[in-house]
């Protein structure tokens, strides 16, 4: 089994990789799509005990949630002024609001008088003023003190004094970020390449069609690390196209995969188990028939073209027609591929069209072993719509299944497939005697980088 | 209207789909809310703190309290958060043509 390891990282699957795809595509690939990037990070172990020692995840309560951006809600969710969101990241709770048609601000959600949560739970609201329901402590939706019963026994509340602690909060995409640090830096030098790959596909031109969250039975980490790598296609997916995947790493905050979808190569399972797809392979009629759950209008690859062309066709049509978009430009790989970025720590864009999630972890309060699973499906808008206002999230609990979902359809058994190996991971970490997780040099190095970014911020004096 | 105890408070042109309005039936201030799922009937006085609840907002199928920002599922009255935790009292709604009729449960 052993292998020459003289230049780790440097080798790849056999067969097209999706350079070769994208050359192939029939219409213009966007350019951020050509890139590619990726250095060799290493080959250690990472400890299992970062999924599991509570004394790991408090500290991540403190040095990295505390400090981090993250994306609290859309902006769609705050159309009106008076609109609030409110945002639970462990212990911590924010208070997303307008407070002018042309502006958003954050505020912790605690009252200043006696510390007590002033909006209860998580999610979309509505007050034109946010009153502490103990002692009725009212501020105006831009933080201001504006009403004090018994205003006589403080003389000592100045003006100013006891105003809503205010939160980072800016913007980007259509979704509003929070960072809890007061000294964090600005999000655009957070965000390394995202906001000019996606001028490419503005997802602030999209809206939320459905929202589903789930509790995983899986520290947060492990959770989102079922999601970076398309190495489990074979086993947890019973599907032939994953070993192709191509793996990019922008700097410390920004990854992607890109994975496409309705070709294949034989060459890359020649060490998988068994004849399954080799002998014979897949033909184009048959790599069609598993693009069918997408609901295409071909059961048969017309001579000479291939399962890719004419799903991608029919997809242009079915999917432009059912949004009112013209998509008769958008490349192969937009229409079908499976195209992930992920924003440290915890956050997932897609810029596909029939493939449009957003995915956020997040530690399920404070109970290390679990997590929760933000599941959103971002679907373009036509040219001069307004966003609609966002469905409730659907809310799955940790014994439930993604099929129990209305709306995710072919997809439910796919993230049952995803989050179905979790339990016995986190399990598996507590019993296991190596102490360490093994990572691919290539297919798993993003997860290596969100490792390598995390310790950053678990240095007492990082940032 | 079949039934005589059933009053008709607005038309449905009054009210589409996401709003709310209030309306009184004798002394008593109804809430009416049309959703995706259809007009339901609830009262307007808040059960924490007794502010009308149609000053505030209606979002999918929960009104929102403009004072605390307590959620009532409009369908039923539930409290969904707190400081509520005393449900609305939930009216029976007819809707025929254009005529949006309450039959008050409690009365």
């Amino acid at each position: 089994m052993t292998l020459e390891n003289s230049e780790p990282g440097t080798a790849r699957a056999p067969g097209p990789a999706v350079a070769d795809t994208l050359s192939a595509d029939s219409r213009g690939v966007p350019p951020p799509l050509r890139e590619q990037r990726y250095e060799f990070l290493g080959d250690e172990d990472i400890p299992c005990s970062r999924y599991t020692s509570q004394a790991f995840a408090d500290l991540e309560t403190e040095r990295l949630w505390g400090r981090c951006w993250q994306w609290a809600c859309r902006e769609e969710h705050l159309q009106d002024v008076g609109d609030n969101y409110v945002y639970n990241i462990g212990p911590y709770s924010v208070i997303v609001v307008r407070s002018a048609p042309d502006k958003i601000q954050a505020f912790i959600n605690s009252c200043t008088h006696r510390g007590t949560r002033i909006l209860g739970g998580e999610g979309a609201g509505y007050t034109p003023q946010l009153t502490c329901p103990f002692h009725g402590w009212s501020w105006n939706v831009a933080g201001e003190l504006e009403a004090l019963p018994a205003r006589w026994d403080f003389p000592h509340v100045g003006a100013g004094t006891h105003n809503l602690q205010a939160v980072k909060c800016e913007t980007w995409g259509g979704f509003v970020f929070i960072n809890l640090d007061p000294d964090a830096r600005p999000l655009a030098q957070y965000l390394d390449v995202l906001p000019e790959h996606f001028s490419h596909f503005p997802l602030e031109r999209r809206r939320v069609r459905l929202h589903v969250q789930k509790v995983l039975p899986a520290n947060w980490k492990a959770s989102q690390e079922a999601f970076m790598e398309a190495y489990h296609n074979f086993e947890t997916h019973n599907a032939p196209n994953g070993a192709n995947t191509q793996y990019d790493i922008f700097g410390k905050f920004v990854s992607r995969f890109i994975h496409n979808i309705g070709n294949y190569s034989v060459e890359s399972l020649q060490d998988y188990p068994g004849d399954k797809w080799r002998n014979p392979p897949l033909t184009e009629n048959e790599l069609l028939q598993m693009l069918s759950v997408f609901g295409l209008d071909h059961e048969e690859v017309p001579p000479g073209e291939t399962a890719r062309s004419v799903a991608a066709e029919d997809l242009r049509r079915c999917i432009g027609e059912a949004l009112g978009i013209d998509l008769s430009e958008v490349s192969d790989s937009l229409m079908l591929d499976s195209i992930e970025y992920h924003l440290f720590p915890n956050m997932f864009f897609f810029p596909g069209i029939t493939v449009p999630m957003v995915y956020r972890f997040r530690p399920n309060g404070d109970d290390v072993d679990s997590s929760l699973f933000d599941f959103l499906i971002l679907e373009p808008l036509p040219e001069g719509a307004e966003h609609p206002e966002p469905p409730e999230p659907i809310y799955l609990d940790v014994e439930q299944s993604y099929t129990e979902a209305e709306g995710l359809e072919w997809l439910g058994p796919v993230y049952d497939e995803d989050t179905g190996n979790l339990a016995l991971q986190q399990q598996g970490f507590k019993t296991s005697r190596k102490r360490g997780i093994t990572l691919g040099n290539y297919q798993e190095s993003r997860i290596r980088r969100v490792h390598m970014t995390l310790d950053e911020f678990m240095a007492e004096n990082s940032e | 209207m079949s039934d005589e105890n059933y009053c008709r408070v607005a038309s449905l042109a009054e009210l589409p789909q996401g709003k709310s309005m209030s309306v009184e039936i004798g002394e008593r201030e109804i809430l009416l809310c049309h959703t995706s799922e259809g007009v339901f009937a609830v009262d307007n006085l808040c059960t924490h703190g007794a502010a009308r609840l149609c000053e505030g907002k209606l979002k999918g199928q929960r009104i929102l309290c403009p004072l605390h920002g307590a959620a009532f599922d409009v369908r039923d009255g539930a409290a969904l958060s707190r400081p509520a935790v005393r449900p609305l009292a939930s009216h029976r709604v007819s809707v025929e043509g254009d005529d949006i009729s309450v039959l008050l449960v409690d009365e």
